[in-house]
């Protein structure tokens, strides 16, 4: 096993949420952090945001992180050797309104990491971008969509039932274009 | 009304302010209900915390109020909505009809 300080963010990611799951806390990576992983680095977060599928003692929480060496900053964790925060937040697991309904896997050398899907990944975004005018959040979903498979209509669908229909639609073209340039690396890619 | 749910009356009231007022720092609201401060911000904390509302700098003051992210904002909404008719009409009277409307700086009272 790599040591700490030599862990990419996403590999610290899946040893904290392997750990946590071997020790009963079942918890899915959300925030920025995923931006990170489906962006393929275009964008740098500086910190985990896990959240328990289920209510979880913090004290359990503190004493399982303990054991793979990171202590604790009032709410947040850390590791000695890391700079990366790790903050276990409060559930439920949820995009505005809706529940998140799929999880993904990702397998690294240090475990197997639960995250949101690029799509929940992309709306969490934009969510940020509807409610606090978060220019930056767009960008990262821009990103998002640019490099992982996104599907658009369902963010569409999720906009308009948080109410946010006009905003959508003020920013699908760009969101559309991000689209576009995937498939066209992806078509190219396949035809070297 | 809602403390046994809250676990806190001080939880109760500074959601409440919230969803009367819009928004609210916690000396304000320590102020209008006759709580204290420091037990006003840590019930905020709490709140904040868990997602159900977000806070600001604005100066050396920090301003709260709900978070529009939170999945159960329409419900708990309706929820404080519905305890605040059960309050009496002095207390909410007091959380209601308190100034919003900008004062010019400068201006005397």
């Amino acid at each position: 096993m790599k040591l700490v300080r030599e862990m990419t963010e996403a590999e610290l990611a899946a040893l904290v949420g392997q750990h946590l799951r071997e020790r009963g806390i079942r918890v899915v990576l959300s925030g920025g952090m995923c931006v990170t992983i489906y962006a393929r680095n275009a964008y740098v977060s500086g910190d985990l945001d896990f959240v328990p599928e289920v209510f979880v003692d913090r004290r359990k929480v503190s004493a399982a992180l303990s054991e793979i060496g990171f202590e604790h900053h009032g709410r947040l964790f850390k590791h000695p050797e890391s700079p990366v925060w790790v903050d276990i937040r409060t559930p439920p697991l949820a995009v505005g309104r809706e529940p998140v309904k799929q999880i993904c896997e990702l397998v690294f050398p240090t475990g197997t990491l639960r995250l949101i899907s690029p799509t929940d990944c992309a709306k969490d975004r934009l969510a940020n971008y509807y409610y606090f005018n978060d220019r930056q959040c767009l960008e990262q979903a821009r990103l998002v969509v640019e490099h992982s498979d996104v599907d658009l209509a369902e963010a569409e669908r999720w906009s308009a039932q948080e109410g946010q229909e006009a905003r959508f639609a003020q920013v699908k073209e760009s969101l559309l274009e991000a689209e576009r340039h995937r498939k066209q690396r992806s078509a190219e890619r396949q035809t070297e | 009304m809602l403390e046994p749910l809250l676990g806190s009356q001080d939880a109760e009231r500074a959601l409440l302010y919230l969803y009367c007022l819009g928004e609210g720092y916690p000396r304000q609201m320590a102020r209008t209900w006759g709580s204290t401060f420091s037990a006003m911000q840590k019930q905020l904390a709490r709140l904040e915390a868990a997602g159900v509302v977000y806070s600001r700098r604005l100066g050396r003051t920090r301003l709260y109020r709900f978070n529009p992210r939170y999945p159960f904002l329409a419900e708990l909404q309706a929820l404080l909505a519905r305890a605040l008719t059960f309050y009496p009409e002095a207390e909410r009277q007091a959380l209601l009809m308190q100034r919003q409307r900008p004062r010019m700086a400068g201006k005397p009272l």
